[in-house]
């Protein structure tokens, strides 16, 4: 499977309980990459509109476009 | 007429501290004239409804604010922090009120072409409201809506060719104290270690995959004026290892109180005549130095470079010639686990660009701590966890007594097992040819 | 409004996208003494509070006249301060790490001048704009955070308290009378985005009530398995809860370990944490970052809590001048507020200044308290 496939895939699977998930949540699915490796896949997909980051302000998750709750709640969709 | 009452925010406008009410105030009345006759792309009353949703909050004592989760522009993970207001009916110029961090030039020097620039942006696309400047030292413009965001950044970026700032799990904006430009003690250039850093680590700074905030700050000697060993994960703080340099004929003046210690700090009379004795000798930390009655002495091998008496006569005293700067790492603010104050990694480190030296380290603690950190741990909590042995071994630094305040008063030593003659595979035979079980 | 496009095309964000090209380079905004001067300054003085002079290895000098700034500032206050700037110092100013702001000039009489200037200059309410001040053993102008201006999780304001005290300690901000610089600042929760850990004097929003629940909301809101990770102590857990009848997911809050960060409540809306009544001030006393004579050192909590009491904070103020008088009469010249209160005993700075001991003081969180229990006989009674 594409690498890029394994990110969307793993994201998909968890959309039922979550959205957005830290870097670190990435680099389990890619066992044999470096952060450096995992991070060019994940920048790839956001270039491609695919993913997007959500940020606390102090911290930083990366999810599917358009999942989640907050921008529906807020009218920013 | 203002749009709202605000009488416990008006108890603001006295006093002689610069009022921020009176200047939102302002900032209303501006927006209500439009003398510009701008089409304002966000409420022209968001100063009003701004100090409206305050003034809830001073009768309430409670905030209406809600975090948004937006990060802004296509492609960054940082650089905007979304806010909503709680009261959005009543406050609609601020129900949306999004924050853009701007990347501030190190040293935060300005022309004003350049400050009206970005006031000229923010006046037709913003609240015409903003922090000068955020903690971390980014230029923070205060309250805009979504559809702007795309839009303040590319005229930033086209018009005024430059960049955000950082936010959430990235490199944060670096900060420099004004280093060489005007004071007589920066040991090095911290401004163009700054500056190149930042361009060096854009990627790091807009991109976030680290385990979570990460800060360089650069302080040009011990004096620590922006607080780098205190607030940065990264430390770089100058310092020297030769003499410091003595002009004698100048100690003799301010003995004698032809200039004023201190560089005239001080101008409470009770202080009375200065007294180098009680002033600078005996205040030396290590009390390397001696006052003849002539003569000025400092035993550079026991300085320790703490500034107290160059700062108490600069005229005489100036920092040596062998300049560079000292690393800390893991400093950081109480949540969770307490403050952590930065720790000595590199005694040593001469600043000379294009810093590879010092990038070098930088770039060994992130495989770390990308690796090993976990999710909203920094740097500083995963030393602690893993220990500063671990921090050594990644940066490839050898152990030194410089490293510690004491030594460990527990015995409780992890050895390696290739430090031990024999490894830790023993032989059970030959050990019970000479003990019975 | 008729929407202006800036040329952004949101069809394409990649089209024509400048990116990842930095701050402005340092040196662009040097005025020219300083450019020509760089790294050749040999000395400096303070000629009176609020004016510095530095002096070149070329015998030419720079003036520097110091203002406080409110850290929260317009777009027409940055304007007029354009406007000082094109009219005394060919249009270049700079910013201090704590939000004061300078002017330079070369000649002493243009200094004089512009320095009225800045004094002269009020709003209507009647506050100086740009007052001259902050220099050497006084109090130079507070570092800060949002406060109810603009942040979620606040259990103060940050601008209206930082107002109100520096108007209590203003005579200091244009003074140098005391032993040592004090340097104030305010972090309106103890996430302290603006790291006041440091500071001589150092108050810090505090609050006392674990969030509330809004069960109705909270799986509508916000994803659950968010709000239990972003707790730091691993308070938050997800939970099935019956809500009029009804069984809703939604979490439990361990309220015995929870620390008041409000982080649940930038991931989850749902979980309130803010409390009129509970929220409030401490303060810390006695940090420094500077490594001048002793170490640099965290400031530590002296009074456990004050209640908001806007807009004018009385208990607040009242305290932090206290603590700065006994301080000025007490410390030794060249002695911070920490070294002071280190060298004299803590049980001698609560006689001093009369502030009550209470139990909240002893630490008792995590490892580190037991280091700041008093392991010895030797204490003052």
């Amino acid at each position: 499977m594409a690498d890029k496939d394994v990110v969307v895939d793993f994201l998909k699977g968890k959309s039922s309980s979550k959205s957005k998930f830290y870097f670190k949540d990435f680099q389990e699915l890619f066992p044999d990459k470096g952060p450096r490796e995992v991070k060019k896949i994940l920048t790839q997909l956001v270039n491609e509109e695919v993913l997007e980051f959500w940020s606390s302000g102090s911290t930083t998750m990366y999810g599917l476009k358009g999942a989640g709750k907050q921008s529906h709640a807020e009218g920013e969709d | 007429m203002a749009k709202h009452a605000t009488p416990l925010l008006d108890q603001l406008e006295t006093g002689p501290w610069p009022s921020f009410v009176s200047d939102i105030k302002q900032e209303a009345a501006y927006r209500a004239k439009n003398p510009k006759g701008l089409d304002y792309q966000i409420p022209q009353d968001c100063p009003d409804d701004l100090l409206g949703v305050l003034e809830l909050s001073y009768v309430e004592k409670e905030t209406h604010w809600k975090h948004g989760g937006i990060v802004g522009v296509f492609g960054y993970g940082g650089g905007v922090i979304g806010r909503y207001s709680d009261q959005p009916e009543k406050f609609p110029g601020v129900a949306h009120f999004h924050t853009m961090r701007v990347a501030q030039p190190s040293g935060k020097y300005y022309h004003s072409k350049f400050l009206r620039d970005l006031c000229d942006i923010w006046d037709l696309r913003g609240s015409g409201l903003t922090n000068m400047h955020g903690s971390t030292g980014d230029i923070v413009l205060l309250g805009t809506q979504t559809p702007q965001l795309e839009e303040v950044f590319f005229e930033l970026t086209h018009k005024m060719n430059v960049d955000l700032g950082g936010s959430g799990s990235n490199l944060r904006t670096p900060e420099a104290c004004l280093g060489q430009s005007r004071c007589e003690y920066a040991c090095y250039n911290t401004q163009d270690m700054c500056y190149q850093l930042t361009m060096d680590y854009q990627d790091e700074l807009h991109r976030p995959a680290f385990p979570y905030k990460f800060k360089f700050k650069f302080d040009g000697c011990p004096n620590g004026c922006v607080c780098a060993m205190a607030r940065s994960d990264f430390a770089v703080i100058g310092t020297w290892k030769d003499d410091i340099k003595i002009d004698q004929e100048k100690v003799k003046a301010y003995v004698g109180g032809a200039i004023k210690p201190n560089a005239g700090a001080h101008t409470n009379p009770k202080w009375g005549k200065f007294d180098i004795e009680a002033e600078v000798v005996k205040l030396c930390p290590t009390h390397c130095m001696k006052w003849d009655g002539s003569k000025l002495s400092i035993k550079t091998s026991e300085c320790v470079r703490c500034m107290h008496c160059i700062n108490t006569m600069p005229q005489a005293l100036r920092i040596g010639d062998e300049r560079g700067a000292s690393i800390l790492v893991g400093a950081k603010a109480p949540v969770v686990d307490g403050a952590q104050m930065g720790s000595l990694l590199v005694p040593f480190v001469s600043c000379e660009a294009p810093y590879d030296d010092v990038k070098g380290v930088i770039e060994k603690i992130w495989d770390w701590w990308m690796e090993e950190g976990k999710n909203r741990e920094r740097v500083g909590e995963t030393m602690k966890r893993l220990s500063f042995q671990k921090l050594l071994e990644v940066t490839e630094i050898p152990a030194a007594a410089h490293h510690v305040k004491e030594p460990r008063s527990n015995p409780y030593i992890f050895f390696k097992e290739e430090e031990v003659p024999g490894g830790w595979t023993r032989d059970l035979e030959a050990y019970r040819k000479r003990h019975q079980r | 409004m008729a929407f202006i496009s800036s040329g952004y095309n949101p069809e394409k964000p990649m089209e024509n996208r400048k990116t990842d090209i930095g701050p402005h380079k340092y040196d662009d905004y040097f005025p020219a003494v300083i450019k020509k001067n760089f790294g050749k300054w040999l000395y400096h003085e303070i000629l009176e509070p609020g004016v510095l002079m530095h002096v070149a290895e070329s015998g030419e000098k720079v003036y520097t006249v110091r203002v406080g700034g409110t850290r929260t500032m317009s777009i027409t206050h940055i304007r007029e301060l354009c406007d000082i700037a094109d009219k005394y110092c060919g249009g270049y100013l700079r910013w201090t790490t704590r939000n004061n702001i300078e002017f330079m000039v070369t000649d002493e009489a243009q200094m004089k001048a512009l320095r009225d200037d800045l004094n002269g200059r009020k709003f209507p309410g009647g506050s100086y704009k740009f007052p001259v001040g902050g220099t050497g053993a006084g109090i130079s102008n507070m570092v800060h955070t949002q406060g109810w201006v603009h942040c979620h999780t606040p259990a103060t304001d940050a601008s209206g308290p930082v107002k109100c005290v520096m108007d209590e300690v203003f005579n200091d901000f244009k003074d140098m009378r005391l032993p040592a610089p004090v340097r104030i600042a305010l972090a309106c929760c103890i996430n302290m985005c603006g790291a006041v850990h440091c500071s001589d004097i150092g108050l810090v929003g505090i609050h006392r009530k674990p969030p509330m629940i809004d069960h109705e909301w909270a799986d509508q809101l916000c994803e659950i398995p968010l709000a239990v990770a972003a707790c730091p102590t691993a308070a938050v857990r997800p939970t099935t809860v019956e809500y009029k009848g009804q069984k809703v997911k939604s979490v439990g809050i361990k309220e015995d370990r929870c620390m008041y960060c409000g982080n649940c409540y930038t991931m989850c809306p749902a979980l309130p944490i803010s409390d009129g009544e509970g929220d409030g001030i401490a303060i810390m006393v006695g940090g420094k970052v500077s490594n001048r004579i002793s170490k640099p050192k965290f400031s530590k909590v002296v009074v456990g809590y004050i209640p908001n009491e806007p807009p004018r904070w009385p208990t607040l103020t009242k305290l932090v001048k206290h603590i700065i008088e006994v301080y000025a009469a007490n410390a030794n010249k060249y002695e911070r507020l920490g070294d002071w209160a280190e060298r004299i005993g803590w049980e001698s700075f609560f006689k001093l200044t009369g502030l009550e001991f209470t139990h909240h003081l002893i630490d008792d969180f995590r490892d580190p308290a037991y280091y700041t229990w008093r392991q010895s006989t030797q204490f003052k009674f």
